[in-house]
Protein backbone atom coordinates (compact mmCIF):
# COMPACT_ATOMS: atom_id res chain seq x y z
CA UNK A 1 0.00 0.00 0.00
CA UNK A 2 1.36 3.36 -1.02
CA UNK A 3 1.71 5.70 1.92
CA UNK A 4 3.40 9.05 1.60
CA UNK A 5 4.60 10.84 4.72
CA UNK A 6 6.36 13.96 5.92
CA UNK A 7 7.48 14.85 9.44
CA UNK A 8 8.85 18.02 11.02
CA UNK A 9 9.67 18.94 14.59
CA UNK A 10 10.94 22.23 15.99
CA UNK A 11 11.77 23.68 19.42
CA UNK A 12 9.73 26.75 18.54
CA UNK A 13 10.53 30.34 19.43
CA UNK A 14 10.28 30.34 23.21
CA UNK A 15 11.37 27.06 24.73
CA UNK A 16 15.01 26.18 25.40
CA UNK A 17 14.81 22.62 24.21
CA UNK A 18 12.59 20.32 22.20
CA UNK A 19 10.68 17.86 24.35
CA UNK A 20 8.68 16.50 21.41
CA UNK A 21 9.83 13.23 19.86
CA UNK A 22 8.58 11.22 16.92
CA UNK A 23 9.40 8.02 15.07
CA UNK A 24 8.31 6.75 11.68
CA UNK A 25 8.50 3.15 10.50
CA UNK A 26 7.28 3.45 6.92
CA UNK A 27 8.02 -0.21 6.18
CA UNK A 28 5.39 -1.00 8.82
CA UNK A 29 3.15 2.01 8.12
CA UNK A 30 3.53 2.93 11.78
CA UNK A 31 3.87 6.54 12.93
CA UNK A 32 4.16 7.80 16.49
CA UNK A 33 4.61 11.18 18.18
CA UNK A 34 5.04 12.21 21.81
CA UNK A 35 5.14 15.51 23.72
CA UNK A 36 7.14 15.29 26.95
CA UNK A 37 6.68 17.22 30.17
CA UNK A 38 8.54 17.77 33.42
CA UNK A 39 11.34 20.11 34.33
CA UNK A 40 14.90 20.12 33.02
CA UNK A 41 15.44 17.23 30.60
CA UNK A 42 12.71 15.00 31.99
CA UNK A 43 10.36 15.87 29.14
CA UNK A 44 12.85 14.94 26.46
CA UNK A 45 13.66 11.66 28.19
CA UNK A 46 9.98 10.83 28.61
CA UNK A 47 8.92 11.48 25.03
CA UNK A 48 11.90 9.67 23.58
CA UNK A 49 11.24 6.63 25.77
CA UNK A 50 7.60 6.72 24.74
CA UNK A 51 8.15 6.66 20.98
CA UNK A 52 11.03 4.19 21.15
CA UNK A 53 9.02 1.78 23.28
CA UNK A 54 5.93 1.91 21.06
CA UNK A 55 8.05 1.20 18.00
CA UNK A 56 10.03 -1.59 19.63
CA UNK A 57 6.91 -3.31 20.95
CA UNK A 58 5.16 -3.19 17.57
CA UNK A 59 8.27 -4.41 15.73
CA UNK A 60 8.64 -7.30 18.13
CA UNK A 61 4.96 -8.19 17.75
CA UNK A 62 5.32 -8.28 13.96
CA UNK A 63 8.12 -10.81 14.27
CA UNK A 64 6.45 -12.71 17.07
CA UNK A 65 2.65 -12.54 16.83
CA UNK A 66 2.23 -14.63 19.96
CA UNK A 67 3.80 -11.89 22.06
CA UNK A 68 1.34 -11.38 24.93
CA UNK A 69 -0.67 -8.19 25.03
CA UNK A 70 -0.03 -5.74 27.81
CA UNK A 71 -3.41 -5.09 29.40
CA UNK A 72 -6.93 -6.22 28.51
CA UNK A 73 -7.99 -7.00 24.98
CA UNK A 74 -10.38 -4.37 23.58
CA UNK A 75 -13.44 -5.79 21.83
CA UNK A 76 -14.67 -4.45 18.53
CA UNK A 77 -11.27 -3.48 17.15
CA UNK A 78 -8.68 -5.46 15.23
CA UNK A 79 -5.61 -7.31 16.50
CA UNK A 80 -3.45 -4.53 15.14
CA UNK A 81 -5.33 -1.92 17.11
CA UNK A 82 -5.04 -4.03 20.23
CA UNK A 83 -1.33 -4.40 19.59
CA UNK A 84 -0.94 -0.65 19.31
CA UNK A 85 -2.78 -0.11 22.61
CA UNK A 86 -0.56 -2.73 24.20
CA UNK A 87 2.53 -0.92 22.92
CA UNK A 88 1.38 2.32 24.49
CA UNK A 89 0.65 0.63 27.82
CA UNK A 90 4.19 -0.74 27.75
CA UNK A 91 5.50 2.73 27.05
CA UNK A 92 3.59 3.99 30.07
CA UNK A 93 5.15 1.37 32.31
CA UNK A 94 8.66 2.28 31.19
CA UNK A 95 8.19 6.03 31.54
CA UNK A 96 6.58 5.53 34.95
CA UNK A 97 9.39 3.34 36.21
CA UNK A 98 12.00 5.78 34.93
CA UNK A 99 10.20 8.67 36.60
CA UNK A 100 10.04 6.84 39.93
CA UNK A 101 13.73 5.96 39.85
CA UNK A 102 15.06 9.36 38.90
CA UNK A 103 15.69 12.02 41.49
CA UNK A 104 13.53 15.04 40.81
CA UNK A 105 11.87 13.25 37.92
CA UNK A 106 8.54 12.66 39.56
CA UNK A 107 5.93 14.37 37.45
CA UNK A 108 7.89 13.46 34.32
CA UNK A 109 5.39 12.41 31.70
CA UNK A 110 4.43 12.45 28.06
CA UNK A 111 1.52 12.39 25.67
CA UNK A 112 1.47 9.94 22.78
CA UNK A 113 -0.40 9.65 19.48
CA UNK A 114 0.10 6.73 17.11
CA UNK A 115 -1.27 5.61 13.76
CA UNK A 116 -0.79 2.13 12.29
CA UNK A 117 -2.16 1.50 8.79
CA UNK A 118 -3.47 -1.80 7.46
CA UNK A 119 -4.89 -1.56 3.95
CA UNK A 120 -7.66 1.03 4.14
CA UNK A 121 -7.94 0.90 7.90
CA UNK A 122 -5.91 2.93 10.33
CA UNK A 123 -5.56 2.09 14.00
CA UNK A 124 -5.58 5.30 15.99
CA UNK A 125 -4.41 5.29 19.61
CA UNK A 126 -3.51 8.04 22.07
CA UNK A 127 -3.05 9.30 25.61
CA UNK A 128 -2.95 13.03 26.36
CA UNK A 129 -3.66 16.14 24.33
CA UNK A 130 -1.56 15.65 21.23
CA UNK A 131 -3.94 15.04 18.34
CA UNK A 132 -4.71 13.05 15.21
CA UNK A 133 -6.84 14.57 12.45
CA UNK A 134 -8.12 13.32 9.09
CA UNK A 135 -8.76 15.53 6.07
CA UNK A 136 -11.15 14.06 3.52
CA UNK A 137 -12.71 16.02 0.67
CA UNK A 138 -12.50 19.27 2.58
CA UNK A 139 -13.77 17.83 5.88
CA UNK A 140 -11.19 18.23 8.66
CA UNK A 141 -12.05 15.92 11.54
CA UNK A 142 -10.29 15.43 14.87
CA UNK A 143 -10.09 11.68 15.40
CA UNK A 144 -8.89 11.84 19.02
CA UNK A 145 -10.44 13.35 22.17
CA UNK A 146 -8.07 15.47 24.27
CA UNK A 147 -7.38 14.08 27.72
CA UNK A 148 -7.25 17.55 29.17
CA UNK A 149 -9.23 18.99 32.05
CA UNK A 150 -11.04 21.54 29.86
CA UNK A 151 -11.92 19.01 27.15
CA UNK A 152 -13.48 16.73 29.76
CA UNK A 153 -15.44 19.67 31.21
CA UNK A 154 -16.74 20.50 27.72
CA UNK A 155 -17.68 16.88 27.08
CA UNK A 156 -19.71 16.85 30.29
CA UNK A 157 -21.41 20.12 29.56
CA UNK A 158 -19.67 21.98 32.39
CA UNK A 159 -17.91 24.37 30.03
CA UNK A 160 -18.51 25.62 26.50
CA UNK A 161 -15.90 25.22 23.77
CA UNK A 162 -15.36 28.99 23.78
CA UNK A 163 -14.75 29.02 27.53
CA UNK A 164 -12.35 26.13 27.09
CA UNK A 165 -10.40 27.97 24.40
CA UNK A 166 -9.75 30.92 26.71
CA UNK A 167 -9.51 29.03 29.99
CA UNK A 168 -6.37 29.33 32.11
CA UNK A 169 -6.63 25.59 32.70
CA UNK A 170 -6.05 24.64 29.08
CA UNK A 171 -2.65 23.12 29.73
CA UNK A 172 -3.83 20.81 32.52
CA UNK A 173 -3.98 17.15 31.57
CA UNK A 174 -5.94 14.38 33.25
CA UNK A 175 -4.17 11.53 31.45
CA UNK A 176 -0.53 11.11 30.37
CA UNK A 177 2.17 8.45 30.18
CA UNK A 178 4.42 8.01 33.18
CA UNK A 179 2.14 9.42 35.86
CA UNK A 180 0.46 6.24 37.09
CA UNK A 181 1.59 2.60 36.88
CA UNK A 182 -1.25 1.89 34.44
CA UNK A 183 -3.04 4.16 31.99
CA UNK A 184 -6.16 3.85 29.87
CA UNK A 185 -5.35 4.15 26.18
CA UNK A 186 -8.02 5.41 23.76
CA UNK A 187 -8.15 3.29 20.61
CA UNK A 188 -10.29 3.65 17.51
CA UNK A 189 -10.23 2.74 13.86
CA UNK A 190 -10.88 4.86 10.82
CA UNK A 191 -10.75 4.61 7.07
CA UNK A 192 -7.98 6.05 5.01
CA UNK A 193 -8.72 5.99 1.30
CA UNK A 194 -7.14 7.65 -1.71
CA UNK A 195 -6.98 11.38 -1.37
CA UNK A 196 -7.26 11.31 2.43
CA UNK A 197 -4.64 12.95 4.63
CA UNK A 198 -3.90 12.23 8.27
CA UNK A 199 -2.10 14.60 10.64
CA UNK A 200 -0.45 13.70 13.94
CA UNK A 201 0.61 16.78 15.89
CA UNK A 202 1.60 18.11 19.30
CA UNK A 203 -0.36 20.93 20.90
CA UNK A 204 2.37 23.38 19.91
CA UNK A 205 0.74 23.33 16.47
CA UNK A 206 -2.90 23.53 17.46
CA UNK A 207 -2.34 26.30 20.02
CA UNK A 208 -0.90 28.52 17.30
CA UNK A 209 -2.95 27.69 14.23
CA UNK A 210 -6.69 27.18 13.92
CA UNK A 211 -8.20 24.00 12.49
CA UNK A 212 -9.23 25.96 9.40
CA UNK A 213 -5.69 27.18 8.85
CA UNK A 214 -4.22 23.72 9.31
CA UNK A 215 -6.77 22.20 6.92
CA UNK A 216 -5.96 24.86 4.33
CA UNK A 217 -2.24 24.10 4.48
CA UNK A 218 -2.89 20.38 4.13
CA UNK A 219 -5.14 21.08 1.16
CA UNK A 220 -2.68 23.40 -0.55
CA UNK A 221 0.41 21.21 -0.32
CA UNK A 222 0.11 17.99 -2.24
CA UNK A 223 3.41 16.66 -0.97
CA UNK A 224 3.26 15.44 2.61
CA UNK A 225 6.81 16.63 3.35
CA UNK A 226 6.03 20.13 2.13
CA UNK A 227 2.81 20.21 4.16
CA UNK A 228 4.55 19.16 7.39
CA UNK A 229 7.30 21.70 6.90
CA UNK A 230 4.85 24.49 6.14
CA UNK A 231 2.70 23.73 9.19
CA UNK A 232 5.69 24.00 11.52
CA UNK A 233 6.88 27.19 9.80
CA UNK A 234 3.50 28.82 10.21
CA UNK A 235 3.21 27.76 13.85
CA UNK A 236 6.50 29.53 14.50
CA UNK A 237 5.35 32.59 12.63
CA UNK A 238 2.22 32.63 14.75
CA UNK A 239 4.34 32.71 17.89
CA UNK A 240 6.02 29.35 18.29
CA UNK A 241 5.31 29.40 22.02
CA UNK A 242 5.86 25.68 22.45
CA UNK A 243 7.68 22.81 20.77
CA UNK A 244 5.83 21.95 17.57
CA UNK A 245 5.74 18.67 15.67
CA UNK A 246 3.66 17.53 12.70
CA UNK A 247 3.54 14.21 10.85
CA UNK A 248 1.46 14.24 7.64
CA UNK A 249 0.34 10.99 6.00
CA UNK A 250 -1.28 10.58 2.60
CA UNK A 251 -2.72 7.60 0.75
CA UNK A 252 -1.12 7.85 -2.65
CA UNK A 253 -3.27 7.13 -5.70
CA UNK A 254 -2.83 3.46 -6.60
CA UNK A 255 -1.99 3.84 -10.25
CA UNK A 256 -2.39 6.23 -13.10
CA UNK A 257 -3.41 3.59 -15.62
CA UNK A 258 -6.51 3.87 -17.77
CA UNK A 259 -8.68 1.64 -15.60
CA UNK A 260 -7.80 3.64 -12.49
CA UNK A 261 -8.55 6.90 -14.25
CA UNK A 262 -11.94 5.64 -15.38
CA UNK A 263 -12.57 4.43 -11.85
CA UNK A 264 -11.86 7.89 -10.48
CA UNK A 265 -14.37 9.36 -12.96
CA UNK A 266 -17.06 7.41 -11.13
CA UNK A 267 -15.76 8.43 -7.72
CA UNK A 268 -18.19 10.29 -5.49
CA UNK A 269 -21.24 9.41 -7.52
CA UNK A 270 -23.72 7.31 -5.58
CA UNK B 1 13.35 39.92 57.45
CA UNK B 2 12.33 38.41 54.13
CA UNK B 3 8.83 38.29 52.86
CA UNK B 4 7.09 36.26 50.20
CA UNK B 5 4.82 38.03 47.74
CA UNK B 6 2.29 35.68 46.16
CA UNK B 7 1.27 36.76 42.69
CA UNK B 8 -0.99 35.43 39.97
CA UNK B 9 -0.14 36.91 36.59
CA UNK B 10 0.40 40.54 37.54
CA UNK B 11 -1.79 40.73 40.60
CA UNK B 12 -0.44 40.56 44.11
CA UNK B 13 -2.64 38.21 46.10
CA UNK B 14 -0.92 38.06 49.45
CA UNK B 15 2.23 38.92 51.30
CA UNK B 16 3.74 36.75 53.99
CA UNK B 17 6.75 37.41 56.17
CA UNK B 18 9.13 34.55 56.85
CA UNK B 19 10.37 34.62 60.41
CA UNK B 20 11.65 31.89 62.65
CA UNK B 21 8.64 29.77 61.75
CA UNK B 22 8.63 28.10 58.37
CA UNK B 23 5.99 28.89 55.76
CA UNK B 24 4.45 25.82 54.15
CA UNK B 25 2.96 26.21 50.71
CA UNK B 26 0.29 24.16 49.02
CA UNK B 27 -3.33 23.65 48.22
CA UNK B 28 -4.38 22.29 51.59
CA UNK B 29 -5.90 24.98 53.85
CA UNK B 30 -3.52 23.91 56.61
CA UNK B 31 -0.63 25.55 54.81
CA UNK B 32 0.68 28.93 55.79
CA UNK B 33 0.48 30.06 52.17
CA UNK B 34 -2.48 28.48 50.43
CA UNK B 35 -2.51 28.38 46.63
CA UNK B 36 -5.77 27.06 45.29
CA UNK B 37 -4.89 25.73 41.88
CA UNK B 38 -5.21 22.18 40.50
CA UNK B 39 -1.60 22.09 39.40
CA UNK B 40 -0.46 22.68 42.98
CA UNK B 41 0.00 19.71 45.31
CA UNK B 42 -1.67 19.69 48.70
CA UNK B 43 1.69 19.96 50.43
CA UNK B 44 3.84 21.39 47.75
CA UNK B 45 6.86 23.13 49.29
CA UNK B 46 8.12 25.18 52.19
CA UNK B 47 10.26 28.21 52.86
CA UNK B 48 12.29 28.39 56.07
CA UNK B 49 15.24 30.13 57.68
CA UNK B 50 18.38 28.11 58.28
CA UNK B 51 21.48 29.64 59.77
CA UNK B 52 20.60 33.04 58.45
CA UNK B 53 19.79 31.82 54.95
CA UNK B 54 16.36 31.61 53.40
CA UNK B 55 15.74 28.10 52.06
CA UNK B 56 13.14 26.64 49.74
CA UNK B 57 12.33 22.95 49.73
CA UNK B 58 10.04 21.13 47.32
CA UNK B 59 8.11 18.25 48.91
CA UNK B 60 8.36 16.01 45.84
CA UNK B 61 5.37 17.75 44.30
CA UNK B 62 3.79 16.47 41.10
CA UNK B 63 4.43 19.50 38.94
CA UNK B 64 7.55 20.77 40.66
CA UNK B 65 8.78 24.00 42.18
CA UNK B 66 10.81 26.37 40.04
CA UNK B 67 13.17 29.17 40.97
CA UNK B 68 13.88 31.67 38.20
CA UNK B 69 12.70 29.06 35.71
CA UNK B 70 14.75 26.12 36.98
CA UNK B 71 13.12 23.17 38.69
CA UNK B 72 14.61 22.72 42.20
CA UNK B 73 14.49 20.39 45.17
CA UNK B 74 16.21 22.47 47.87
CA UNK B 75 17.86 25.83 47.28
CA UNK B 76 18.82 29.05 48.96
CA UNK B 77 16.66 32.00 48.08
CA UNK B 78 17.77 35.59 47.72
CA UNK B 79 15.77 38.79 47.35
CA UNK B 80 14.43 39.15 43.85
CA UNK B 81 14.16 35.41 43.22
CA UNK B 82 10.97 34.32 41.55
CA UNK B 83 9.52 31.03 42.77
CA UNK B 84 7.10 29.29 40.39
CA UNK B 85 4.46 26.97 41.81
CA UNK B 86 1.69 25.94 39.43
CA UNK B 87 0.70 29.11 37.65
CA UNK B 88 1.49 31.30 40.62
CA UNK B 89 4.67 33.19 41.36
CA UNK B 90 6.14 33.93 44.74
CA UNK B 91 8.62 36.77 44.73
CA UNK B 92 11.15 36.94 47.51
CA UNK B 93 11.71 40.43 48.85
CA UNK B 94 13.12 42.25 51.85
CA UNK B 95 10.37 43.82 53.95
CA UNK B 96 11.93 47.23 53.81
CA UNK B 97 12.18 47.36 50.04
CA UNK B 98 9.71 49.12 47.81
CA UNK B 99 8.27 46.37 45.76
CA UNK B 100 7.59 48.25 42.60
CA UNK B 101 5.37 45.52 41.30
CA UNK B 102 2.33 47.34 42.58
CA UNK B 103 0.62 48.27 39.38
CA UNK B 104 2.48 47.57 36.24
CA UNK B 105 0.58 50.16 34.19
CA UNK B 106 2.81 51.50 31.50
CA UNK B 107 5.94 49.66 32.55
CA UNK B 108 7.23 47.41 29.81
CA UNK B 109 7.25 43.82 31.00
CA UNK B 110 8.78 41.01 29.03
CA UNK B 111 5.94 39.24 27.27
CA UNK B 112 5.19 35.95 29.01
CA UNK B 113 5.33 32.96 26.71
CA UNK B 114 1.89 32.62 25.18
CA UNK B 115 1.78 28.92 25.89
CA UNK B 116 2.09 27.61 29.42
CA UNK B 117 3.93 24.40 30.18
CA UNK B 118 1.70 21.35 30.17
CA UNK B 119 1.06 20.10 33.71
CA UNK B 120 -0.87 17.24 35.26
CA UNK B 121 -3.94 17.76 37.37
CA UNK B 122 -2.68 17.05 40.89
CA UNK B 123 -2.93 13.44 42.04
CA UNK B 124 -5.80 13.35 44.52
CA UNK B 125 -7.97 15.59 42.36
CA UNK B 126 -7.03 13.76 39.17
CA UNK B 127 -7.93 10.34 40.52
CA UNK B 128 -11.27 11.61 41.83
CA UNK B 129 -11.90 13.33 38.51
CA UNK B 130 -11.15 10.20 36.50
CA UNK B 131 -13.37 8.09 38.75
CA UNK B 132 -16.20 10.57 38.33
CA UNK B 133 -15.79 10.56 34.55
CA UNK B 134 -15.78 6.76 34.45
CA UNK B 135 -18.91 6.59 36.61
CA UNK B 136 -20.77 9.04 34.39
CA UNK B 137 -19.65 7.09 31.34
CA UNK B 138 -20.96 3.82 32.74
CA UNK B 139 -24.32 5.15 33.84
CA UNK B 140 -25.01 6.83 30.54
CA UNK B 141 -24.37 3.71 28.52
CA UNK B 142 -26.89 0.93 28.25
CA UNK B 143 -25.11 -2.41 28.51
CA UNK B 144 -24.68 -3.67 24.96
CA UNK B 145 -26.26 -7.05 25.72
CA UNK B 146 -29.50 -5.30 26.59
CA UNK B 147 -29.50 -3.39 23.31
CA UNK B 148 -30.96 -4.78 20.16
CA UNK B 149 -28.38 -5.92 17.63
CA UNK B 150 -27.59 -3.36 14.93
CA UNK B 151 -27.91 -5.16 11.60
CA UNK B 152 -27.53 -4.40 7.92
CA UNK B 153 -29.95 -6.28 5.66
CA UNK B 154 -29.02 -6.26 1.97
CA UNK B 155 -32.13 -5.63 -0.13
CA UNK B 156 -30.50 -5.15 -3.55
CA UNK B 157 -27.07 -5.77 -5.02
CA UNK B 158 -24.29 -8.33 -4.79
CA UNK B 159 -22.55 -8.83 -1.48
CA UNK B 160 -21.02 -11.83 0.21
CA UNK B 161 -23.80 -12.12 2.80
CA UNK B 162 -27.45 -11.15 3.05
CA UNK B 163 -27.24 -9.84 6.59
CA UNK B 164 -24.51 -8.41 8.77
CA UNK B 165 -24.63 -7.96 12.54
CA UNK B 166 -22.45 -4.95 13.37
CA UNK B 167 -19.97 -5.94 16.08
CA UNK B 168 -17.07 -3.65 15.40
CA UNK B 169 -16.43 -0.02 16.04
CA UNK B 170 -15.64 0.40 12.34
CA UNK B 171 -17.61 -1.36 9.57
CA UNK B 172 -16.48 -0.90 6.00
CA UNK B 173 -18.56 -1.49 2.88
CA UNK B 174 -16.27 -2.26 -0.04
CA UNK B 175 -13.89 -4.63 -1.72
CA UNK B 176 -10.98 -4.18 0.68
CA UNK B 177 -9.68 -7.20 2.59
CA UNK B 178 -10.81 -5.58 5.81
CA UNK B 179 -14.33 -4.75 4.62
CA UNK B 180 -17.22 -6.39 6.48
CA UNK B 181 -19.82 -5.91 3.75
CA UNK B 182 -17.85 -7.26 0.82
CA UNK B 183 -18.90 -5.90 -2.55
CA UNK B 184 -18.59 -7.94 -5.68
CA UNK B 185 -18.03 -6.47 -9.10
CA UNK B 186 -15.21 -5.11 -11.21
CA UNK B 187 -15.55 -1.49 -10.36
CA UNK B 188 -16.46 -1.86 -6.70
CA UNK B 189 -14.26 0.49 -4.69
CA UNK B 190 -12.00 -0.70 -1.88
CA UNK B 191 -14.01 1.31 0.63
CA UNK B 192 -17.31 2.69 -0.58
CA UNK B 193 -18.66 3.80 2.79
CA UNK B 194 -18.02 3.34 6.48
CA UNK B 195 -20.20 2.95 9.56
CA UNK B 196 -18.71 3.84 12.93
CA UNK B 197 -19.96 3.09 16.41
CA UNK B 198 -19.54 5.95 18.85
CA UNK B 199 -18.98 5.69 22.59
CA UNK B 200 -22.68 5.95 23.30
CA UNK B 201 -23.32 3.01 20.95
CA UNK B 202 -24.94 5.11 18.26
CA UNK B 203 -23.98 4.33 14.67
CA UNK B 204 -22.91 6.91 12.13
CA UNK B 205 -22.50 6.42 8.39
CA UNK B 206 -19.89 8.36 6.46
CA UNK B 207 -18.61 8.68 2.92
CA UNK B 208 -15.38 7.08 1.75
CA UNK B 209 -14.65 6.43 -1.92
CA UNK B 210 -18.35 7.02 -2.62
CA UNK B 211 -21.02 9.19 -1.08
CA UNK B 212 -23.81 6.99 0.24
CA UNK B 213 -27.38 8.15 0.55
CA UNK B 214 -29.64 7.54 3.53
CA UNK B 215 -33.37 7.60 2.76
CA UNK B 216 -32.58 9.41 -0.48
CA UNK B 217 -30.38 12.11 1.10
CA UNK B 218 -26.64 12.17 0.28
CA UNK B 219 -24.39 11.77 3.30
CA UNK B 220 -22.26 14.90 3.20
CA UNK B 221 -21.02 14.54 6.77
CA UNK B 222 -21.23 11.64 9.24
CA UNK B 223 -24.92 10.96 9.83
CA UNK B 224 -26.57 8.99 12.61
CA UNK B 225 -28.45 5.85 11.59
CA UNK B 226 -31.89 4.99 12.92
CA UNK B 227 -33.69 1.67 12.68
CA UNK B 228 -35.36 1.39 9.30
CA UNK B 229 -32.99 3.72 7.41
CA UNK B 230 -32.33 2.71 3.80
CA UNK B 231 -28.73 3.06 2.67
CA UNK B 232 -27.79 3.13 -1.01
CA UNK B 233 -24.14 3.04 -2.10
CA UNK B 234 -22.03 1.47 -4.85
CA UNK B 235 -24.98 -0.29 -6.42
CA UNK B 236 -26.31 -1.91 -3.28
CA UNK B 237 -29.28 -1.09 -1.08
CA UNK B 238 -29.33 -2.02 2.59
CA UNK B 239 -31.67 -1.49 5.50
CA UNK B 240 -30.21 -0.64 8.92
CA UNK B 241 -32.26 -2.15 11.76
CA UNK B 242 -31.95 -2.86 15.43
CA UNK B 243 -32.83 -6.54 15.76
CA UNK B 244 -33.86 -8.45 18.86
Amino acid sequence: MEMEFGAQSDTGCVRDNNEDSYRVAPEMNLFVLSDGMGGLEAGEVASRLAVDTVLAHCREAEMNPSLPLSGERIEGVSDRSNRLASAIRSANEIVYRTAQQGAGQRGMGATVVAVWCTDERISVAHVGDSRIYRLRAGNFEQLTQDHSFVAEEVRHGKMTAEEAATSTMQNVLVRALGIEPAVEVDVSEALLTEGDSVLLCSDGLTRELSDAQIAAVLGEHQEAKAAAKRLVELAKQAGGGDNVTAIVLRRAAKSNGAIARIGRLFKHSA
Amino acid sequence: MAKLVLKFENSVLKEMPVGSKEVSIGRSPENGLVIDNPAVSHYHARVFNEEGRLMLEDFGSMNGTFVNGQRVKMVTLKPGDSVGIGKHTIVVSESREMDGFASGNGSAKPAAPKINETVMLDTKERREFLQKVAAVGESSQVAPSRLKVPTLIVRKGRTNQKEYALNDKLTVVGKSGMATVKLKGWFAPKAAAQITRRDDHSYYIGAADKVPSVNGQPVLHPTILSSGDIIVVAGIEMEFVYRD
